[in-house]
């Protein structure tokens, strides 16, 4: 049995615990594997997937009963060691707990899965104290909190996994817009993309928020999967604080609608010849949502002015509902006949919108190329280079342009931001990983005013970090 | 795990074939199921090895499907300890069997392998290839474990021949005597750090052998071993990090007494002649189909038509095999699961065909499934 690559999203960490380990580990040659197990869980401790081994009985326990419990530490310095509105380094990390109940193993019920998961959220927040950037810079950044995440049940109805649904409080970065090569990367947006995290109301029910909803999973053909939701329309009634435990469990902010069709190569039964050779794996997703929700329009008043006109209202004109269209593709590029697990793959994901009175981003995309076991021998390793693009609507840069204009002072108009990114995930043990991380961000907020430094932009950033994962 | 009366039936079907008729099996099982969870209630992990009741006695069931897990709660290697029975007719999973991880009568305790099999008079015989810390460095040589048809342990065997008992078991199952082939794996097998300074890699040795057990069965006892004999030697097997150790592993007995040997380091098919009978051993035996579709070839099957199904390991395939022109029909893709790359990459194990012959079952041990290929 071999594990997986490790791909969860925002998973992997580094804490001052974490070199404490890393020395055990560099003495652990000379140690005996059999040796007495004091603590309890340090015989196997370099093969275990899971650092507390059965966490003193409790999870033997749990699985009398049919259920899991994971818990993971995510833990990362990250800096700006050039450009920003200032420079210096931060932490932030996230303890992430699951629990999961398997209805048949508990009690007998085919099919039946219950998850429920919390967050706990800790340290600075880099993105928003030194780099003033659209596409943030770690994927677990966030507000400072101890929250349910997701609350679900999910049921299979028929065979050959054809057709099942999920009904409860979800965080839908979990299974849309999903590029399985993209959750490598630290930068927040190849989890979560740029357009519906800037769009959405509050970012859209993507970590560390969820909304309830239900989800349809239908596989009419071997290749094809289609996923069809409907949540409420918003994961909070504001910003992230004004539902700090994420309990508000609203249903009454209009709907999100979203729908994605994927079809994958190779699927079960997929014949291959012998003079065909092994094909190359491929994942290609095509969907789409709608919000029923009133959006704020990006330049316009209620009387039709400037929002910059000192002559308005200053409230911002409505529209009614908005949506966006998405392609995701993964592909693998190239093999090793001799070692299969040395493979490089390349990833695109786009999304765009044509209602750019009430997007701040009309258009983002993800590129990237991943390799699997980059050097011999190290087949849990990935190396992976990725490019993010955020561009800004037309009517909020026409905002800017407004601005300026009309205040007659020097502000910049949005455009773009780019930003590109070296990582290295360099598996220590099963249960833990280091991942050095390396992002340049070309024009910083799409161009936004520095505000350490008045009629200047952010300058260009340079952001270096490592991020450790454990899992307990 | 093979039977010779299928493949006999087989070969005679095999005359009549229409031309029209399918060429494999493969292309006719197109439809993947998930029958039940693997995993044990102490959370025992990791399903090896798949064995099919052939008749009913105790607590098993004519069809029950048995399989073992190799890896504890803590997913380390050569630390499983339960074996599990699913019944298709009812589709109810439960725990058959379970031992401690120490057990004095075998040595280094207990990893329950790919080598399993259940006899017509109810007895279960499954290999150990134990370990205390997921790798090899704390490898024990294991023994053959003996269980009654109502899971409670009946005796064990070890001895000099029997080292890390490894591979699927082939059988030929007379009711009151059986002879079993098996493949042992463990021979000087050190930890992965040991490495071949010019590869890089765990050293390989050439000392993994075919064992052939001649067993008695008397009424109401358990089996007891009248002879043993090395059928096959020289196999390449070697530690390895992930994997824990790679040697040969599938077994499957063809109708005229062939056995075929899935050598999963030099990714080839082996062919043993005469393998029941023979005195001596035939050493690595005949290469019947090497490379290509094969991607490190684990455990084997036969088909009615005689071909053989080998399991890859290092894709989600298994490939269709004509033995008698060594020919590799195709292969089919039972394990499409992108979150490994390739496809299935590590993924599959074990393999049974059902007893009508028109599906399989197999494993996915990362997921910890038991599944059917049906058509």
């Amino acid at each position: 049995m071999r594990r997986h690559h490790t791909t969860t999203l925002r998973s992997l960490a580094m804490a001052a615990g974490t070199f404490a380990l890393l020395g055990a580990a560099g003495a652990r040659a000379a140690s005996p594997a059999a040796s007495a197990d004091a603590l309890g869980f340090t015989d196997g401790i370099w093969r275990s997937s899971n650092l507390l081994g059965d966490l003193w009985g409790l999870r033997p326990w749990l699985s009398a009963h049919g259920m899991t419990f994971d818990a993971q530490e995510t833990s990362e310095i990250l800096g700006n060691v050039s450009g920003g509105t200032r420079k210096g380094f931060a932490y932030d990390g996230l303890t992430q707990m699951t629990l999961q109940l398997d209805t048949e193993r508990a009690f007998g019920w085919q099919g039946g899965l219950f998850n429920v998961s919390a967050l706990q959220i800790h340290g600075d927040n880099l993105s928003s104290r030194n780099l003033g950037t659209l596409q943030t810079a770690s994927g677990i950044e966030a507000d400072r909190s101890t929250r349910l995440w997701e609350l679900w049940y999910q049921q299979k109805l028929l065979d050959e996994d054809r057709l099942d649904i999920r009904v409860g409080q979800q965080s839908i970065d979990q299974e849309f817009m999903v590029s399985q090569n993209a959750g490598y990367f630290v930068n927040t947006m190849f989890g979560w993309p740029m357009l519906p995290s800037a769009d959405m109301p509050d970012g859209g029910p993507a970590y560390p928020l969820s909304a309830l909803g239900l989800r349809v999973r239908a596989k009419p053909a071997d290749a094809i999967t289609v996923l069809a939701g409907v949540y409420n329309g918003s994961p909070t009634n504001g910003p992230q604080d004004t539902d700090s435990s994420g309990t508000s469990f609203g249903l009454h902010n209009g709907q999100l609608l979203i729908a994605e069709l994927q079809y994958a190569y190779p699927s079960p039964g997929t014949m291959i010849s012998p003079d065909q050779g092994e094909p190359l794996s491929r994942l290609y997703k095509l969907g789409a949502w709608y919000n029923t929700q009133s959006f704020a329009d990006q330049r316009l008043d209620t009387l039709g002015l400037s929002l910059a006109d000192p002559a308005g209202s200053g409230m911002p004109r409505r529209h009614h509902g908005d949506y966006a269209l998405y392609a995701v593709a993964d592909q693998m590029l190239w093999r090793d006949q001799a070692d299969p697990d040395h493979n490089v793959n390349v990833f695109a994901r786009a999304m765009g919108t044509p209602l750019s009175d009430r997007n701040l981003i009309d258009f983002s995309l993800n590129v990237g190329l991943t390799v699997h076991e980059p050097f011999p021998l190290r087949d849990g390793d990935t190396l992976g280079l990725g490019l993010g693009l955020a561009h800004v609507s037309s009517q909020a840069a026409a905002l800017d342009a407004n601005t300026a204009a009309f205040t007659n002072s020097v502000t910049p108009t949005r455009h773009s931001e780019t930003f590109i990114e070296l990582t290295y995930q360099y598996e220590v043990t099963p249960w833990l990983t280091l991942q050095p991380d390396a992002q340049y961000v070309f024009n910083p907020g799409a161009g936004i005013a520095n505000p350490s430094d008045p009629g200047h932009t952010v300058k260009n950033e340079l952001v270096l970090g490592l991020r450790t994962t454990i899992l307990f | 795990m093979i039977r010779t009366t299928p493949l006999l039936l087989s070969l005679l079907m095999a005359g009549s074939a229409a031309a029209a008729e399918p060429k494999g099996l493969l292309e006719t099982t197109r439809h993947h199921v998930t029958l039940t969870s693997t995993i044990t209630d102490d959370g025992d992990l990791n399903p090896y090895a798949i064995a099919v009741v052939p008749a009913s006695v105790g607590a098993l069931h004519e069809g029950d499907v048995l399989v073992d897990n190799f890896n504890n709660i803590s997913n380390l290697q050569g630390t499983g300890t339960s074996i599990i029975a699913y019944t298709p007719a009812t589709k109810q999973t439960r725990l058959f069997a379970r031992l401690p991880q120490r057990l004095p009568q075998c040595p280094g305790g207990v990893g329950l392998t790919t080598a399993m099999t259940v006899l017509k008079s109810g007895w279960v015989i499954v290999g150990s290839t134990p370990s205390t810390d997921g790798t090899t460095r704390t490898r024990g040589d294991g023994c053959l474990l003996v269980f009654d048809a109502n899971g409670r342990l009946a005796t064990t065997w070890t001895g000099p021949a029997i080292n890390d008992p490894w591979g699927n078991i082939a059988s030929l199952d007379h009711g009151d005597s059986a002879t079993l082939f098996i493949s042992m794996a463990g021979f000087d097998i050190a930890g992965p750090e040991v490495q071949d300074p010019a590869t890089g890699l765990p050293v390989t040795h050439h000392k993994a052998t075919v064992l052939r057990l001649s067993l008695r069965i008397p009424l109401g006892q358990p089996p007891e071993i009248v002879s043993q004999t090395v059928v096959g030697d020289g196999f390449s097997a070697r530690a390895d990090k992930d994997v824990f150790l790679i040697g040969p592993t599938g077994l499957a007995l063809g109708a005229d007494g062939t056995l075929y040997v899935s050598d999963a380091l030099e990714n080839r098919i082996a062919a043993i002649a005469d393998a029941a009978t023979r005195t001596a051993s035939a050493g690595t035996g005949r290469i019947v189909t090497q490379g290509r579709l094969l991607q490190r070839p684990l455990a084997l099957a036969g088909t009615p038509a005689g071909h053989l199904l080998a399991i890859n390991g290092r894709n989600g395939q298994v490939v269709e095999i004509d033995p008698a022109s060594g020919q590799q029909l195709y292969a089919q893709w039972i394990d499409a699961n992108q979150a490994q790359q390739p496809p299935g990459n590590g993924d599959l194990f074990g393999i049974a065909l059902r007893p009508d012959g028109k599906a399989f079952y197999y494993v996915e041990d990362e997921m910890n499934f038991l599944m059917e290929a049906r058509p």
